[in-house]
């Protein structure tokens, strides 16, 4: 043990604060420096002043009884170890007390030398221990708080750039939608063919660009979107994602087989999301075919419910599979089917959110099936990334 | 009906978009007088006879007022907000007008008390049949509020 131990040894019956004395002396070959007080208010001036490593202390003072010693020695002498100093028969408010952090209890009468320097260096160390891991404790909460507070000035900031990406890389687009349409209509008959051509171009330019931005703030929502699980019947999701399709110009027949769906712990809108997404892909890659057929089922694969969408549609080649949920990423030309490539990152964007995981099946001209599955009854609140 | 000129106060900080609005308004057989305000200061000037237009009478208000939200020094919601707690403004019918497709905006432009809350297409054939519902409907088939206060006085 280290020489020079200061003890404050708290006892107001003499012959008591002598044997401990002694005790103490014995262990530490005399290396010990013991203050004594025989009252509440002494050893808190004593505490104050500053320099103890221990204290021994008896509960019953002067001026001060039982457990209300230990809280006024514990507040001023805030994380120093604290060894009790008790009676025959007080070992129930002694155990109490350790529960609230004294390091150790002796009890009058029994004092050993060996024991009680045992008890020191443990209380010394575990006292040790235990400030540092407050220490830490207090350093990482106060990480925690300040990365929180920079990730919601991030957040805020975002949200800012979000409002000020759909508002301001609009407006021009307006402009030179409208004022290209006003420049044709005052043409009139004058403006050649080619040239009522490159007005068309302008137009759909404009149309394309505006429906990226839509689905890219619509993605940038979706990932900042706290996830509202609650018990939901996915038939209805079904319906409700069917129902908000955009009709088809051109009519043709398409057959749909809508097989039961359960009902999971979801959140709704989002899933909703998912749906209308992968719907209206199977629509669109069916396009095609003179006899489309969309199926929307769930099946039991090893214990877990797979959602799926399958079409007969055009498909692709599987060696393209990985690069299906990639914003912006496209498996088709432009001139064969419209899209931002944006679609398909935000159904996986949703599916990751709940836990789940998504992916697909086919080949070109084989049609195509989007599997995937909800966390397995694992509930995943208020998940944000 | 009334004949004559229909005053329409246009808040709008964008001048190419103040253009496309009167564009788009003028499809309708009416004879307008434009009024331009650039931002939300000068907008609550212009309704309230203040600063530049003291000598403006409030009781000349403009039909219809087409406020941008996002304008600058004051923007539009807070510009609504204040024409709401005025009762000398506070019937005026406002549309607001957005180019943010973002949901919490709708909630948002209501809650001051907005009459209508459009949208701005980039699809300017669309934002025309838009603005001519809108103007048809607010000029025409709707009864305006009478003006002067009066009616505020009973309440």
């Amino acid at each position: 043990m280290n020489p020079s131990i200061r003890v404050l040894l708290v006892e107001d019956n003499p012959g008591d604060a002598r044997l401990i004395r002694v005790a103490l002396h014995e262990w530490t070959g005399g290396s010990c420096v013991v203050d004594v007080a025989d009252h509440l208010a002494g050893a808190l001036l004593r505490l104050e002043a500053g320099g103890i490593d221990i204290l021994l202390l008896d509960l019953g003072l002067p001026d001060s009884q039982g457990p209300d010693t230990f809280a006024a020695v514990q507040r001023k002498g805030a994380g120093l170890p604290i060894i009790l100093v008790t009676g025959t028969g007080d070992e129930e408010i002694a155990l109490e007390l350790i529960r609230r952090g004294a390091q150790d209890y002796i009890v009058k009468g029994k004092i050993d030398a060996q024991l009680l320097g045992r008890s020191m260096r443990y209380a010394i160390e575990r006292a040790n221990i235990m400030n540092e891991n407050r220490r830490l404790n207090e350093t990482l909460e106060r990480r925690v708080i300040d990365r929180t507070r920079q990730l919601e000035a991030a957040n805020r900031e975002l949200e800012t750039f979000t409002y000020s990406v759909s508002h301001d890389l609009r407006a021009p687009l307006r402009h030179i939608d409208g004022f290209a349409r006003l420049v044709r209509e005052r043409a009139g008959d004058t403006l050649d063919p080619t040239s009522r051509h490159y007005m068309d171009s302008i137009h759909e330019g404009t149309q394309q660009m505006g429906q990226l931005i839509d689905d890219l703030l619509h993605l940038a929502q979706v990932g900042r979107q706290v996830v509202r699980m609650g018990r939901t019947k996915l038939d209805t999701i079904v319906q409700e994602a069917l129902a908000g399709l955009d009709q088809e110009p051109e009519k043709r027949e398409i057959r749909w087989t809508l097989g039961p769906m359960p009902e999971i712990e979801c959140d709704a809108g989002l899933m909703r999301i998912v749906f209308m997404n992968l719907l209206s892909n199977a629509v669109k890659y069916t396009r095609p075919r003179r006899q489309a057929h969309i199926e929307v089922a769930a099946e039991l694969i090893r214990g877990r419910t797979v959602l799926y969408v399958r079409d007969n549609g055009v498909g692709f080649k599987m060696k393209y599979a990985d690069k299906l949920f990639g914003a912006f990423q496209r498996l088709h030309r432009a001139d064969e089917f419209e899209g931002t490539g944006i679609g398909l990152a935000t159904v996986q964007r949703i599916v990751h959110k709940h836990g789940g995981e998504i992916w697909a099946e086919s080949d070109t001209d084989q049609g195509a099936t989007f599997y995937f599955t909800i966390g397995e009854g694992r509930e995943r609140p208020d998940v944000t990334t | 009906m009334s004949v004559g000129l229909v005053d329409v106060l246009i808040a709008e900080d964008n001048t190419a978009d103040a253009e496309l609005v009167q564009v788009a308004l003028e499809q309708n057989d009416r004879s307008f007088r434009f009024h331009l305000v650039r931002d939300g200061e000068e907008a609550l000037d212009f309704l309230l006879s203040r600063g530049w237009y003291s000598e403006r009478r409030y009781q000349d208000a403009p039909r219809l007022i087409l406020l941008d939200i996002r304008l600058p020094k004051i923007n539009g919601l807070e510009v609504l907000r204040v024409l709401r707690h005025d009762p000398r403004t506070r019937l005026l019918p406002v549309v607001l007008l957005t180019s943010s497709t973002l949901e919490e905006g709708v909630a948002l432009g209501y809650h001051p008390g907005a009459n209508s809350y459009i949208q701005k297409p980039t699809d300017f054939q669309l934002f025309r049949q838009i603005v001519h519902h809108l103007a048809r409907y607010w000029l025409e088939f709707n009864e305006p509020p009478p003006l002067g206060g009066r009616v505020m006085d009973s309440w």
